[in-house]
């Protein structure tokens, strides 16, 4: 079975002003369809760079990334805003919930920008929210909500376009310990039901749930 | 993305900031409001024009004296002028002379005030008026001088609302004329005073030259309007040269006036055209301010949305669909600021009609034109900000604090 991701030899390097900033290289990292894998590192180590390309939200600047077998340098503006949307759901440290709308309003934000019929989008926005058990916090806003409960309507928007990627970073970075235990066997149990989660964290604990840990330093695979 | 979805999440933006929404779109609306007043005042000053111009007939000239050719002054047209008139304008199908006064028309116990009108037969071809009923004045009413009136329409409804004019007797400025037709209502020009002065026919009796002549005036030459009409349009500035120079040599002297109706609206037309284009100067600046106004504040809303861009860029949302959600915003901001703007110009002119007593008109298609043309403001200055906002970078404008 081919892997869900497969980066060759990666790098990704900024300008900054007149000199370049390298942030990864010469990453090779494959990782398999219903994998768990942890991406540890101190800061600046890539780890955040790294979450970015695997997301298709940032192209490498050398090597290849495969997704799915297909080639992601070469994909244009739509076709890699296809690929967030249908195959990867994010989960990030500081929630990233539009504060203006509703918790329901802020799942159903992936449905515009893909091909799900709109009739269906109720229902989905609604059984996401249940299995995160927040279907009673629709209507509220983002500020109203605690932190696990922000997380926890993040994951639902993550799962709303039933993406076969999880990608998380520090999910549980803004969380105490009891919500962040929470969030964290929300996030594994949906590992459990089939779906590949990568977490990137300095959080031990979170990390040893997962089936493999990749550790990053100065850009590289340690 | 969906339009339904796109016009929502439009609106949402705008609702985020409600006050600033409201008054960064003062510029659009008091630059619609401006153009929507002032060209429907214009409009109405066209329409007024066109209907007294109208009136008067494109292929008409009138000499007109400036003085009533009273008793002991010379007259400055006299009826042999209408004559040579008649004889040596080219093009000209018909000559009317005319004579006026001010009666009033009696019949039974009614009474009605009128303008007596002498004239001739050809008075009727001159001024395309259209009759109701009977006949207008004959060749041979005039040769036996003959007491016979046409009355206009509102002078025949107040002297006989019950039944026919015709073939009744009226009486006028003392003697008794017989009714042999009467006029096609005409609306005339209403209101303000204007350069033309056109004759208000429907108060208007109508009998034959000599037999107005009659009256106290003793004086039988002089007349005070001579109206001629052109087989051709186009010919009646010719028309008006020739029959000014043949009157100036010939006449009694005294000042007179050639009225061209097609050549005032000729005129109107060209002051028309100098207030259409301060109008589309007034426009444009007030716009290209409005315009401005809008620029800046999706400026500042693409700058403090810049994490929103983020997230949406997570979520699937293309460059396209990034600029589209910032473009509905500013269209929507600038769609809101015509609609307004039209109807506070619109008030503004209902406004100035009552107040100022001035014609005003609202053309529909200067209203379509104004609303485009907030829209395509929106659109124009809003590109910029959408361009910015969609060329983010994904990962720095979710890091975007």
């Amino acid at each position: 079975m081919p892997a869900l991701v497969e980066l060759r030899s990666v790098g990704k390097a900024y300008p900054r002003g007149a000199v370049e900033v390298t942030a990864l290289r010469e990453v090779s990292l494959s990782i398999m369809a219903g994998e768990s894998v942890a991406v540890m590192g101190p800061s600046g180590s890539g780890k955040s760079t790294l979450l970015g390309i695997l997301g298709c939200l940032d192209r490498p600047t050398r090597g290849e990334y495969l997704l799915d077998g297909r080639e992601v340098s070469s994909l244009d503006d739509a076709e890699l805003s296809a690929l967030r949307n249908q195959r990867i759901g994010f989960v990030f440290q500081s929630f990233h919930l539009i504060p203006q709308l509703t918790v329901e309003e802020n799942v159903e934000t992936p449905l515009l920008y893909g091909r799900v019929p709109e009739r269906e989008w109720r229902s989905r926005v609604h059984a996401c929210l249940e299995k995160v058990g927040l279907d009673h916090r629709s209507s509220h806003r983002p500020p109203e909500l605690s932190g696990g409960e922000a997380q926890r309507a993040a994951i639902a928007r993550a799962l709303v376009t039933e993406p076969q990627m999880l990608l998380a970073d520090e999910p549980t970075g803004n969380l105490d310990s009891a919500t962040g235990d929470e969030v964290a066997d929300v996030l594994w149990g949906l590992h459990r039901e089939g779906r590949t989660v990568v977490v990137v964290t300095h959080n031990e604990a979170l990390a040893a749930r997962a089936q493999r840990v990749v550790r990053l330093r100065d850009g590289r695979i340690a | 993305m969906r339009h339904r979805a796109l016009f929502r999440l439009g609106l949402r933006g705008l609702l985020l900031h409600k006050l600033r929404s409201a008054l960064s779109i003062l510029g659009v609306v008091f630059g619609v409001a401006a153009v929507v007043a002032m060209s429907s005042v214009g409009e109405g000053a066209r329409r007024e024009a066109l209907d007294q111009l109208g009136a008067l007939g494109m292929d008409s000239v009138t000499l007109r004296a400036r003085r009533p050719a009273a008793a002991r002054s010379p007259g400055a047209l006299r009826l042999r002028d209408a004559e040579s008139l008649a004889r040596v304008v080219p093009h000209v199908v018909a000559t009317a002379p005319v004579r006026e006064a001010d009666l009033a028309a009696e019949a039974g116990s009614r009474r009605a005030d009128a303008i007596a009108v002498g004239t001739t037969p050809d008075y009727v071809l001159a001024t395309r008026l259209g009759i109701a009923a009977g006949r207008f004045l004959a060749p041979l009413d005039l040769r036996d001088e003959k007491r016979v009136a046409v009355l206009g329409a509102s002078v025949a409804a107040a002297l006989f609302p019950f039944g026919p004019a015709c073939g009744e007797r009226i009486l006028l400025g003392g003697d008794w004329f017989q009714v042999v037709g009467v006029l096609q209502g005409r609306s005339s020009a209403r209101g303000r005073a204007s350069a033309i002065r056109t004759r208000d026919v429907n108060r208007a009796v109508f009998v034959p030259l000599p037999a107005l002549d009659r009256g106290a005036d003793p004086r039988p030459d002089g007349v005070d309007e001579i109206v001629m009409r052109v087989d051709d349009p186009t010919r009646v500035a010719a028309a008006a040269e020739a029959a000014k120079a043949l009157v100036e040599r010939t006449g009694g002297g005294a000042p007179f006036d050639v009225v061209v109706p097609r050549e005032i609206l000729r005129a109107r037309e060209r002051t028309q055209r100098i207030f259409n284009v301060v109008t589309g100067a007034i426009a444009a600046i007030s716009l290209l301010v409005g315009g401005i106004g809008i620029m800046n504040i999706m400026l500042a809303s693409v700058a403090e949305r810049t994490r929103e861009v983020g997230i949406r860029r997570a979520l699937g949302a293309t460059q396209r669909d990034v600029a589209a959600q910032f473009l509905a915003e500013s269209s929507l901001l600038t769609t809101a600021g015509g609609l307004l703007g039209a109807l506070l110009g619109a008030a503004g002119a209902t406004l100035i009609q009552q107040l100022a007593g001035w014609p005003t008109a609202l053309s529909p298609s200067m209203l379509t034109l104004a609303l485009l043309t907030a829209i395509a403001v929106g659109v124009g200055f809003g590109s910029y900000p959408a361009w910015l906002a969609a060329r983010l970078a994904p990962m720095e404008a979710l890091r975007h604090e």
